[in-house]
């Protein structure tokens, strides 16, 4: 009797669980999907902060670069917490992988700069970054994610974002000059 | 000790009914009792921004952001330290200290307070 109620449970579950389907546009993810793409694009802001730390010099950097670290982190933290509490697990796809493969030409390209040169592209790059997954959020995430809990979870990252990239304006203007 | 403490519950509500928000120095002057103030952290925005206090007041900052804040004395006097989410902390009002503050993790976020004078 147990064992036919924890099928059923399962069983459940599963259904729950929307199937991965071959999307090739942003608008086209599922809320999984769009889950996925954004917890790889937190862990790639990390990875440019640290970076940042590793080989810049400027105490402003380092301040921002920290701050994209415990920011990021704290938006996937919740992200995480919420798909353990809907017992769903994000799905990897076509923007997901793409986001890795830019970021990885990214990461080689910075990795030689040093000094003012290396200040000045990472601070660029966090602003064309930031204002390249605010627009996908808003436009692409948000009016297509059907969970309410996922939905305002990504609201209130985007405000999270929004500040990321003005603050990332005032680096480009600092590291300008 | 049930009547113990009835009296006591009794004797609070006595001093509540005397004295709702300012009690008579012994001049005869109302002074102002402390109070205290709360700073909410949302959408990386101190709301309120701008605050009347009084020395001896108390101001407490919740964060409701999911990224992590401060409020941190321009001049670095006083400082709550860092916030997660639903997190808060207080500050007591003294005189003279800095009214001014901002996030120390997000610097474009600025607010500040003013002190009036306690008596009134």
């Amino acid at each position: 009797m147990k064992k036919h109620l924890l099928l059923a449970v399962s069983l459940f579950a599963l259904a729950l669980q929307p199937t991965p389907s071959a999307a090739q546009s942003p608008a086209e993810l599922n809320d999984l999907q769009i889950a996925h793409v954004a917890y790889v694009a937190d862990n790639i802001d990390i990875r440019y902060a640290h970076l940042a730390l590793a080989i810049s010099t400027n105490p402003a950097i380092h301040e921002f670069a920290r701050t994209m670290i415990r920011d990021h982190t704290a938006v996937n933290e919740q992200a995480l917490a919420l798909l353990k509490k809907l017992n769903a697990q994000p799905q990897d796809n076509f923007l997901s992988r793409q986001l890795t493969a830019n970021s990885e030409k990214l990461v080689d390209e910075m990795s030689k700069l040093r000094g003012a040169e290396f200040d000045k592209r990472y601070a660029e790059n966090e602003l064309a970054y930031h204002k390249a997954v605010n627009d996908l959020v808003s436009n692409a995430f948000i009016p297509n994610i059907e969970n309410a809990e996922v939905k305002s979870l990504f609201e209130a990252g985007l405000k999270t974002f929004k500040a990321h990239e003005h603050h990332a304006e005032m680096m480009v203007k600092a590291v300008s000059k | 000790m049930i009547r113990r403490l009835f009296i006591r519950k009794a004797a609070a509500a006595i001093a509540a009914a005397t004295f709702p928000a300012s009690y008579l120095s012994l001049s005869g002057r109302a002074i102002a009792r402390p109070r205290r103030h709360r700073v909410e952290i949302e959408g990386f925005r101190f709301t309120p921004d701008r605050l009347e206090v009084a020395v001896g007041d108390t101001i407490t900052w919740i964060n409701r952001d999911i990224a992590p804040h401060t409020a941190t004395a321009t001049d670095g006097g006083w400082n709550t330290g860092e916030l997660v989410k639903d997190a808060e902390a207080s500050v007591t009002v003294v005189s003279g200290m800095q009214t001014t503050y901002f996030c120390a993790f997000h610097p474009m976020m600025k607010a500040r307070f003013s002190i009036t004078p306690k008596d009134q």
